[in-house]
């Protein structure tokens, strides 16, 4: 019965929507309102006004930063969120976890990891770093690295993996990303400009453009490397285990 | 017919449709995060498809790219913002799950219902 009327429901949910979509306009029609307003300004002056080649990074860091600074903050919170939830393994203690998997990892599958995940982690390094002359960026490079960091765990322990990366070196680097805005932000003020803006009307009349992009690229690496800390983090609180959560089969 | 032409967006709302019966049907809270998930991706998907341009080009601007050709950098940038809210969406309402079975020993929506209130009553005594 609750099956039916889910589907019902589903069903005429699905026939609206698929009719809102035949009264849209044409996709990919160049003439699109999507296409016309304010997108032409930023594909046409990006390049001048953010001195970076990837419009689309010239689009969340420059024109709308303080979107990018607001969901940096997200992901901190949640992290926040995570540990009050689940609590976080204490200074100097390794916790441990159960492999309740019926296959141990053969031998195969251990030393491919092991020589991949350097690999990995050198990719995401040129993800991040090549942000703004490519596809890619500080969140794009911190998932590869968080990544990496779950193959690594899943494949070696808890054990392992918090050793090499344990809990005082990524505490501090949790916050980077903030930080990073922050501090960027807040040389546009010293500057006698606005927060989060790249022009310093105090000190030259427009910042020499190779500085607005190692400026970018700070905040940048900054993103990537709090980004990764804080996935790194929020799977070590969901695998460790203090009490054993599963019945034991 | 514009249905047919427009036929990326027909696909996300069908995509967001049976996300949204996943989440209504399925009795297991994990299986419930997974049609949360892709609910979340079929808006994603349907912003990347209003920003595509018909022939266009990535909106990176080297080797003389003509502006006009490229494709919307609006919605990409603000999915990228989307994709984070919901990892963090995702991990919160993971290890709030990890605490409910550690609490209940079960995932079943039913079941947890049935055993909320019990439960419930007992702590009250504690407390």
């Amino acid at each position: 019965m609750k099956k039916v009327a889910a589907l019902l429901f589903i069903s005429a949910l699905a026939v609206l929507l698929l009719y809102v979509v035949a009264s849209m306009p044409p996709m990919g029609d160049p003439d699109n309102p999507t296409a016309t307003h304010v997108i032409p300004r930023y594909l046409e002056r990006a390049e001048e006004e953010t001195h970076t080649v990837n419009v689309v990074t010239g689009v969340i860091l420059n024109y709308r930063g303080y979107d990018t600074m607001g969901e940096v903050t997200v992901i901190f919170c949640a992290l926040a969120a995570v540990l009050a939830v689940l609590g976080r393994e204490r200074r100097g203690v390794i916790h441990g976890f159960v492999d309740r998997s019926e296959v141990p990892a053969s031998v195969i599958v251990k030393t491919m990891v092991r020589f991949m995940v350097p690999f990995i982690i050198l990719f995401s390094v040129y993800t991040i770093l090549h942000g703004e002359t490519s596809p890619g960026g500080g969140f794009q490079g911190g998932a590869v690295i968080g990544g990496s960091m779950i193959i690594f765990t899943t494949i070696f322990g808890l054990y392992e993996s918090s050793r090499r990366i344990p809990l005082k070196v990524r505490a501090p680097l949790e916050g980077a990303a903030v930080m990073g805005f922050f501090l960027v932000g807040s040389l546009g003020l010293v500057g006698g400009g606005n927060f989060l803006t790249y022009a310093w009307p105090r000190v030259a009349q427009g910042l020499h453009p190779s500085l607005v992009v190692w400026l970018t690229v700070l905040v940048e690496v900054g993103i990537g490397l709090g980004g990764a800390m804080v996935l790194t983090s929020i799977l070590f609180a969901m695998i460790r285990e203090e009490e054993e959560i599963a019945p034991a089969s | 017919m514009r249905l047919l032409h427009n036929y990326h967006y027909a696909a996300a709302m069908l995509l967001f449709c049976l996300g949204l019966h996943t989440v209504i049907v399925r009795r297991n809270i994990i299986k419930k995060l997974i049609g949360l998930n892709i609910m979340e991706t079929s808006v994603f998907f349907f912003y990347i498809s209003l920003g595509y341009l018909e022939g266009g080009i990535a909106p990176i601007r080297t080797g003389g790219a003509d502006p006009a050709r490229m494709v919307n950098p609006i919605p990409q940038a603000l999915i990228l913002t989307g994709i984070v809210v919901a990892v963090s969406v995702t991990a919160l309402a993971l290890s709030m799950v990890i605490l409910l079975y550690r609490q209940y020993g079960t995932l079943d929506v039913d079941r947890l219902m049935r055993e909320e209130e019990p439960e419930a009553g007992e702590s009250g005594k504690e407390g």
